[in-house]
């Protein structure tokens, strides 16, 4: 699928809408790293991943493992961005027994391809899924979306040695870095800067991207991978809450229990600067 | 294999696992640096490309096989007991779990086989754990026919199971494997018995038969069961024994508190109340040593479960 520059800000933009769709009914959520993120899963789900939504267990489909499991509701509202799932679904988010649960559930939802939510477990998971896929003989390749907070995990570290010591070139991982985890910035609760050098020691090929130029984010993407016989790993630096500007850098809306009135401001908000020409 | 023949379980399990993998391609082995020390070394020099290292990732591990599992592979992790279930439960849980991966975990030396590397690398509480996760199978096979039968059945079944084995060399149980009906919720009938029931699992099994045979010598005839699956349990075995007997026994080599013995009195409180004796470790680390003297230490060797049957009977 080939999406025009164009076409995936329209999308970012739609996947910023579902997100506050899914805060209105659900009235809470991590919504500041799945804004963060939404640029990233737009290209990915739009101009880059070989998927069905229609046949959302196609054996050949690249993966998506949204190893940041508590951006649910940045991957609820890509999938029903792209087909995978009823947008009215999203209304039913924080119900009881809800497909869409507070952290995402493989068994419960198209297009979900791994239970993700302890932080830590998403990486090798896609590490796995990346030599399962190598073995079977496909050519399928895994996408995994990390946190900056995340990287403090040593699972992540595991995973990071295992994937360069077994040659995974079809795994690319990407930290959403917005730099702010729930105590704070992320370098002061536990600085694990400069990423991209930590990365690229482990034997990753590394871009360290602004995470919001769709241009940069779709040519990057499209030279994947970056190194024949290594993982690629991009580091993306994006804005915590990015597309609503009063929320935007701050960590208080790591995870957002809107008032009523707080919630119409950042569905303004977020139209108004969707109309600004990019 | 005739009974009372001694066998290395490692060694047994490496070679039943590489002989199961003839016509099964989608089996692949993965080696936290323990695959030499788990009976796999035949494995790795028979299908290489099936046999995958990742050094000593006992974390990460678990989540890779989960992750393969989901690509149609039927991934077998063995390592050091505590190293594959205690070390990364949580992997465990969530990876294997909540996502019903089809992998299988074999934690080798189980239960006390380490008693001279002590309680870092002893295992005896990867029931008490593993038994808190929903659609978990788990087995404690406690003798060579047993590894044989729960390895056959752990492949059948298409979800995470965990199979606990020793290093000690274990004897044959069975006077023919025909007698032995372990599988998924199945034990076995090992021996029949009028006055009390005696269920044992793992490595305590062989130790359990001794006892057995010492109290009949002593007039006490002791129904033996052995509970090589003991998730989900085999309800009407217990169910039976207390029935019938109307006293039990458990035996393992496990925290008495929280394994085995909890399984059957938590079925039992509900269903049948008897009294009970549950025999297997107290709740202390136990001192590191020799491990027919760790065995001691714990009240588990056949003399001591002898006696304590017999106490219970007074």
């Amino acid at each position: 699928m080939n999406a025009s520059v164009a076409e995936v800000r329209m999308q970012a933009l739609r996947i910023r809408r579902n997100i506050l769709r899914l805060i209105k009914a659900g009235k809470a959520g991590h919504v500041g790293g799945a804004l963060s993120a939404a640029d990233l899963t737009a290209a990915l789900f739009f101009a880059v991943m070989r998927m069905r939504p229609e046949q959302p267990d196609w054996p050949d489909r690249d993966r998506f493992v949204l190893s940041a499991g508590h951006k649910a509701m940045l991957l609820y509202a890509t999938l029903a961005a792209r087909g995978f799932i009823p947008e009215k679904l999203l209304d039913t988010y924080g119900d009881f027994g809800s497909d869409l649960p507070g952290h995402p559930d493989m068994h419960r939802l198209p297009g979900v391809e791994a239970s993700t939510g302890a932080l830590g477990h998403g990486l090798p998971l896609a590490v796995g899924m990346a030599l399962g896929l190598r073995l079977a003989g496909r050519g399928s390749r895994v996408f995994a979306l990390m946190g900056d907070g995340e990287q403090a995990e040593g699972s992540i570290w595991e995973a990071a040695a295992a994937a360069s010591h077994h040659q995974l070139s079809n795994l690319v991982a990407i930290v959403d870095c917005n730099g702010l985890q729930i105590s704070g910035p992320t370098v002061e609760v536990m600085n694990y800067e400069p990423l991209h050098e930590r990365w690229r020691a482990f034997g990753w090929e590394v871009r360290r991207i602004d995470g919001h130029d769709l241009k940069l984010i779709l040519n990057t993407l499209a030279t994947v991978p970056f190194h024949p016989g290594r993982p690629s790993l991009i580091v993306a630096d994006t804005v915590k809450s990015r597309g609503i500007p009063f929320m935007e850098g701050k960590v208080e809306y790591h995870y957002w229990k809107p008032p009523a009135a707080e919630l119409a401001r950042a569905e303004r908000e977020l139209e108004a600067v969707a109309e600004v020409p990019a | 294999m005739k009974r009372g023949d001694l066998v290395d379980p490692r060694k047994h399990f490496g070679e039943v696992l590489t002989a199961l993998a003839e016509g099964r391609p989608e089996l692949v082995v993965l080696s936290a640096d323990s695959s030499s020390g788990s009976g796999l070394s035949g494995f790795k020099k028979r299908y290489p490309e099936r046999h995958l290292e990742f050094g000593i990732m006992e974390q990460g591990v678990i989540a890779i096989a989960a992750g393969m599992a989901t690509a149609g592979r039927v991934p077998v992790v063995a390592a050091i007991a505590p190293f594959v279930t205690a070390r990364p439960f949580e992997m465990v849980r969530n990876d294997l779990g909540y996502m019903r991966q089809n992998v299988k975990v074999v934690g080798r030396s189980g239960g006390l086989s380490y008693g001279d590397l002590g309680p870092t690398h002893q295992s005896i509480d990867d029931f008490a754990l593993l038994r808190t996760i929903p659609g978990m199978t788990l087995f404690a096979p406690g003798d060579p026919v047993e590894i044989t039968r729960a390895l056959e059945a752990a492949l059948a079944h298409p979800g995470p199971v965990y199979v606990r084995i020793g290093s000690p060399p274990i004897p044959v149980v069975y006077d023919s494997p025909e007698q032995c009906t372990l599988a998924v919720g199945k034990g076995t009938v090992v021996s029949q018995g009028t006055d009390v029931a005696m269920i044992a699992t793992g490595a305590a099994l062989p130790r359990a038969q001794a006892a057995a045979a010492a109290l009949k010598a002593a007039g006490i005839s002791v129904r033996l069961v052995s509970m090589g699956c003991l998730k989900p349990l085999d309800e009407d075995l217990v169910r039976a024994a207390a029935r019938d007997l109307g006293r039990i026994v458990t035996v393992e080599e496990h925290y008495a508190s929280c394994g085995l013995g909890a399984a059957v009195a938590t079925l039992l409180a509900r269903d049948r109340p008897v009294p009970m004796c549950m025999l297997g470790v107290p709740d202390r680390f136990p001192s590191s040593g020799p491990y027919e003297d760790v065995v001691r230490s714990v009240g588990l060797q056949p003399d001591q479960i002898a006696e304590a049957v017999r106490r219970f009977l007074r």
